[in-house]
């Protein structure tokens, strides 16, 4: 049984089923077929380390709305299909994790799952934006086993520590709200915060090494 | 960059603030000697221009005393006379440079450019490593991509390896000028920091790193 906490929210589904149709089962299975394959895994290393690498999951497929406006945008067809095969994000998954090396440890397991195609990765933990968001994000190509045939479906991954998914909740606040004073500053501040939060999750993995003792001097 | 004009002449001031502000300096105008030295004291500048003539306090005593009291601002003196004594006395004063009147504004915008970047080497405000940098003002540690902003006493502690490079700083010379004569403080915190820092240049792909010479010491060498 997968646990309750993968479940994907099927608020207002008649419309994403109006517009999906039976793709959303597709991008569904898609979610699920990564989230058990991190989970077989994650399994296993806890039992090894005693040590779970990730905090928490979520997943989610893009709303109908938010996927037709990101085709106009594109000028792609408001299509299924154009939704499948030209955009990357209509199933995505945030994976938190407790440390930044765990991150890469998620990273290089999913590059070695051999029937997962790495289709794009960005690491901007290592080449932040210049808003200061860090995470790691990837596009992953997974195989779904259907009744008569094999198909593929892209899912997007952002891989981040506690404390990034901290800093880009605020952030993401602040790009909704518009006429905001002194808006410059806030950026600013905003910018320095992430600076400082990327420098104390760095702090934490160091202790973390100590008490490990992984961190031989 | 910020600029502190004084000059006494209103319409003189004028022209040269409104072309300075096209220039994208910012400009801060004064009238009179004892509001240059005012101001100059505030150390809020990247360059100061200054009048010889001024009422008040003439410019050649305001850079006196601004040098005096260790204010190292790029100066730049702008002088009626033409007297050979009075460019003497201001660069023997501390005058990074002078102009005399009239003069073309180009060359003032040149030489304001030349001592600002003149600055950047009398008073690092960046202390630079390999392919890392280090802000005091910011206390920012930076690659060309990512920047991290460090705690207090990891900066003090960088900010002495960096200066040194290559040079061997000793458990006990950290702990006597950061952490001072605390009794609170173990030994030992050293290493902790010691650790932080190395994660950070890790993370930024430094080519420099902290070298423990067990016993004596820290060090900081470049990756060859």
């Amino acid at each position: 049984m997968l646990q309750s906490r993968y479940n994907i929210e099927y608020e207002a589904l008649s419309s994403e089923q109006e517009f999906y149709k039976e793709a959303y089962v597709l991008l569904e299975g898609a979610i699920i077929e990564v989230i058990s394959r991190l989970d077989i895994i994650r399994k296993y290393r806890t039992m090894q380390h005693s040590k779970d690498p990730i905090e928490h999951c979520k997943a989610r497929i893009k709303t109908a709305e938010s996927m037709k406006e990101k085709l106009k945008r594109k000028n792609l067809p408001v299509t299924v299909q154009s939704a499948l095969t030209h955009v990357y994000d209509a199933a995505g998954i945030r994976i938190i994790t407790t440390f930044i090396d765990d991150i890469y440890w998620i990273v290089g397991m999913l590059h070695n799952q051999q029937d997962i195609r790495v289709i794009e990765e960005k690491d901007y933990i290592h080449n932040p934006k210049s808003n200061g968001y860090r995470s790691y994000h990837m596009i992953l190509q997974v195989p779904l086993h259907l009744e008569d045939r094999v198909t593929s479906v892209f899912c997007e991954l952002q891989i981040r520590t506690i404390a990034m998914d901290c800093w880009a909740s605020l952030e993401h606040r602040l790009k909704y709200k518009k006429d905001i004073p002194n808006q410059e500053v806030i950026v600013g501040e905003l910018k320095r915060c992430s600076d400082e939060i990327a420098s104390t999750d760095l702090n934490f993995q160091a202790i973390w090494d100590m008490i490990e003792k992984i961190d031989q001097d | 960059m910020r600029i502190l004009l004084a000059e006494d002449e209103k319409e003189m001031s004028n022209a040269l603030v409104a072309i300075l502000k096209h220039n994208n300096y910012s400009v801060d105008a004064v009238y009179n000697g004892v509001d240059a030295l005012d101001y100059g004291l505030s150390d809020n500048y990247d360059v100061i221009i200054l009048d010889i003539m001024m009422p008040k306090m003439n410019g050649l005593e305001v850079l006196k005393r601004l040098r005096e009291e260790a204010v190292h601002t790029p100066i730049l003196m702008l002088t009626a006379k033409t007297q050979i004594e009075d460019r003497i006395q201001g660069l023997d004063m501390g005058a990074d440079d002078y102009l005399s009147k009239p003069f073309a504004m180009g060359e003032l915008l040149a030489r304001v450019r030349a001592m600002s970047r003149r600055k950047s080497e009398f008073t690092p405000n960046l202390i630079v490593a390999g392919n890392i940098s280090l802000n005091k003002e910011t206390y920012e540690l930076s690659n060309q991509v990512s920047a991290l902003r460090l705690g207090n006493k990891e900066f003090q502690m960088l900010e002495m390896l960096m200066s040194n490079p290559k040079r061997m700083i000793s458990t006990e010379q950290f702990m006597e000028r950061i952490w001072g004569y605390e009794a609170e403080a173990e030994i030992s915190v050293v290493w902790v920091y010691i650790s932080y820092l190395r994660k950070k240049l890790a993370s930024l792909d430094a080519n420099i790193r902290i070298k423990a010479s067990r016993g004596i010491g820290y060090s900081l060498e470049e990756d060859v």
